[in-house]
């Protein structure tokens, strides 16, 4: 009897230590095997670049040379810094920048919030109107520069100036949108925020529409106003949204480029007044070749992101945010 | 379980730094191994097949070339052309990437294109496998822009040229008289004149196209807006190798405020059709227009570039054909590139594209470009050749681009630096910090010497 318990005991903890081996091994692979495709991923695609940059920033590269590559320690940096011509225009590109983002990201976001709120209305003939706030979306960027270039065509050519000239009675009607330093920027901010404005629009819609109507209810019960509710009801719970929306909004801002691209680069107009960072790497690292140069300036413009993206998550935590 | 985490990391970071060292070191020394291959050519046997990359042009251009390639394969049995065509934009890079026993046998490439892949040691010198008398018949121009270190290493079926193009109506109307031939080109300050008298017959009264929409900052500013102006004015962008002495003078920033000056007589015709719809009366512009503006019919007439002192320059040059550095069939590849220069196959493709041809005896049999034909200021542009903007004298007019490696950083910051004149920065300013930048690069560069 002993035996036959003694087997039976052998038998019954034989599976349940294999059982526990198992789930123990499983706990130590199964994190690491699930989250190794989105690693691999990041490695690829993230960490290897970027470290290829830092690399490729301490040495002097030309594209299509058959010159090897020779290590310069930081000259890529200092130049980026004490050049006169270099540091000029990184500091305009790093404005320009700078500006784009400090109008787009508050004027983007109220547009959009403003826009949802209007949509999200139950009138009719709302769906028609929702397709056209959504519509420049839709269509490929490099289409609607086109027309962009049309609307701000200097001369009476233009139809920005036209519509100018027709309503000062001709006083205002041949000024050069793109060509003129001081209006460059702005006119690429407009049709920015023109562009992708409903994107966001459509991201808040989304959010409003899952304020809970009881909420509402009671707050009318309350005789609460209109505005009363917006600011108490509406604004509270879409607040995440609200900061999600403006991160992306300034992470867009940074990576400018095809609006710029589209609009000044392919125009006779003067670069330097409308340049990003963004251009600026593509045109130092691909049209001039020199790809250590162009490796630095990502390095900084790295760091310069990598900053804004602290502070702009540590206040939006510090409000009990995401 | 932290600290063997973060040893895994440093593990990571060690590998990856090592794989970026790696391409690194591949990146530099993809190009010294095939560098000094100018040897490695063999004839071969004369037969077999050839491979020829070549790029995606308009479907009337692929056409013809497909046609030249079946005619050069029917008129002799031993040869077979293997024709590969890539896209405009990848071009370039496809012929760089390639690794020395990937290049091809007969290769396309640009004008401006070929120092760089003779420096990157692509390309082939034709002297012994193309044929004395085709490249004695390649007119200067086309040589000049095909020639490295004074090697031939390029025959050129087609070439290209500038000109104003007017419209003979509304230059009659002005009372203005116009020069047909470039030694009676118009000065600038006459040009100013002329371009008063036009503004009041133009419904717009803008009565000049320079064809901003092509963007002056890039390729179309250097070749062939502030190429032209430079060189007539009688500077240069490059001398001796550098830019500043050579870019930044007095010469070239007068001649280009002048240029800058007749900004408020442009139209800025973003949607192209500034000349075909009658807006403006004068059209900056390259021989490719032709096929559109020769709507007008007998009122289209060509008209020399404005002279800024030294004679009335224009650019040329364009696609050419050259031999692969290592190819193992240099014989058959030449014989292919001798019928290509054949005056069939010349006017077989600049019948396609409208091109004006660049070798001598088709150029004198062309009957657009020929005498008397409508086109023939162009073609007399194109044989009176200066070579490379060093050889510049008064009567010649054809101008070829930088031949550099560097070509790259001289077309981008020439290109740059007209765009800001033409929009109002000093010009001084503007052509210095582009000499610069341009002697900057040369200098990490070595110059771009071999």
């Amino acid at each position: 009897m002993t035996t036959t318990k003694t087997q039976q005991i052998q038998t019954s903890t034989k599976p349940l230590r294999r059982r526990r081996t198992a789930s123990l091994s499983g706990q130590q692979f199964a994190g690491p095997l699930f989250a190794s495709p989105a690693l691999l991923g990041l490695a690829i695609f993230l960490v290897a670049p970027f470290v290829l940059a830092l690399v490729l920033s301490f040495y002097r590269v030309q594209l299509n040379s058959p010159r090897p590559a020779r290590f310069v320690g930081f000259e890529q940096y200092a130049r980026l810094f004490t050049d006169p011509d270099m540091s000029a225009a990184f500091g305009q590109a790093l404005l320009n920048n700078f500006t784009f983002a400090l109008i787009v990201v508050p004027v983007q976001t109220v547009l959009a919030l403003a826009l949802a709120v209007l949509v999200n209305r139950k009138l009719r003939g709302m769906v028609i109107f929702r397709t056209f706030i959504f519509m420049p979306l839709v269509f490929p960027l490099a289409l609607t520069a086109v027309i962009w270039r049309l609307i701000y065509s200097r001369g009476d050519e233009g139809l920005l100036n036209a519509i100018l000239g027709l309503f000062s009675g001709g006083a205002l009607s041949s000024h050069d949108w793109l060509g003129d330093p001081a209006t460059a920027m702005g006119s690429i901010i407009v049709m920015s925020i023109w562009q992708s404005v409903s994107f966001q629009m459509i991201i808040v819609l989304a959010a409003l529409q899952s304020v809970p109507t009881e909420l509402y209810e009671a707050a009318s019960l309350d005789r609460a106003s209109k505005w009363a509710q917006f600011l108490n009801v509406t604004v509270p719970g879409i607040r995440n949204t609200l900061i999600f929306v403006a991160l992306i909004t300034t992470i867009f801002s940074f990576r400018l480029f095809d609006q710029v691209y589209l609009l000044s680069r392919s125009g006779s107009v003067d670069r330097g007044s409308t340049e990003t960072v963004m251009t600026q790497i593509i045109n130092t690292g691909f049209d001039n070749n020199n790809v250590g140069q162009a490796a630095a300036m990502t390095v900084i413009f790295m760091l310069i992101i990598t900053v804004i993206a602290i502070i702009q998550r540590a206040a939006a935590r510090q409000r009990g945010g995401v | 379980m932290t600290i063997p985490k973060s040893r895994n990391g440093a593990r990571f970071l060690t590998a990856a730094a090592a794989v970026s060292i790696a391409a690194l070191a591949l990146t530099g020394c993809g190009g010294p191994g095939t560098g000094s291959t100018d040897s490695a050519i063999e004839p071969g046997s004369g037969e077999g097949t050839i491979n020829v990359w070549a790029v995606d042009g308009q479907a009337a251009e692929n056409d013809a070339l497909k046609k030249i390639i079946s005619n050069f394969e029917s008129s002799q049995g031993k040869i077979k052309v293997e024709l590969k065509l890539f896209p405009s934009d990848q071009y370039t890079k496809a012929v760089n990437s390639a690794a020395p026993g990937d290049l091809p046998d007969v290769l396309d490439f640009d004008g401006p294109t070929l120092a760089s892949f003779v420096y990157n040691g692509k390309m082939a010198p034709l002297k012994g496998s193309v044929s004395d008398a085709t490249l004695s018949n390649q007119t200067d121009s086309i040589t000049s822009q095909n020639t490295v270190d004074d090697a031939v290493y390029g025959v050129g079926m087609m070439n290209a040229g500038l000109a104003l193009w007017g419209s003979k109506k509304l230059l009659d109307s002005a009372g203005v008289a116009y020069p047909t031939t470039p030694e009676k080109a118009w000065t600038a300050d006459e040009f100013t004149g002329v371009l008063d008298k036009l503004a009041a017959v133009v419904p717009g009264g803008k009565p000049l196209d320079l064809s901003e929409q092509y963007g002056f900052a890039g390729e179309w500013g250097t070749c062939c807006s502030a190429g032209p102006v430079i060189w007539s004015g009688g500077g240069t962008m490059l001398k001796d190798n550098k830019a500043s002495g050579a870019l930044d003078s007095d010469a070239n920033v007068k001649s280009l405020t002048k240029f800058a000056s007749w900004k408020k007589y442009t139209d800025p015709n973003a949607d192209g059709l500034a000349f075909p719809s009658g807006r403006v009366a004068l059209s900056w512009v390259g021989h490719w227009t032709y096929p559109t503006y020769k709507a007008l019919g007998s009122d289209l007439v060509s008209i020399p570039l404005p002279d800024f002192g030294k004679g009335t320059k224009t650019a040329s040059g364009t696609f050419a054909w050259g031999m692969g550095a290592t190819t193992k069939n240099s014989a058959a590849a030449g014989k292919f590139l001798d019928f290509l220069m054949s005056d069939e196959s010349v006017r077989t493709y600049t019948a396609a594209n409208g091109a004006p041809p660049a070798t001598k005896t088709a150029l004198a049999a062309s009957d657009l470009y020929g005498p008397g034909k409508q086109l023939q200021l162009l073609g007399d542009q194109l044989s009176k050749a200066c070579g490379a903007e060093d050889q510049i004298s008064d009567t010649c007019v054809s101008v070829t681009r930088p031949v550099t490696a560097g070509y790259p950083i001289v077309t981008d910051q020439v290109g740059k630096a007209e765009a800001a004149i033409y929009a109002g920065k000093d010009a001084k300013e503007a052509l210095s910090a582009a000499a610069r930048a341009i002697d900057q690069n040369f200098a990490d560069n070595d110059g771009y010497k071999k």
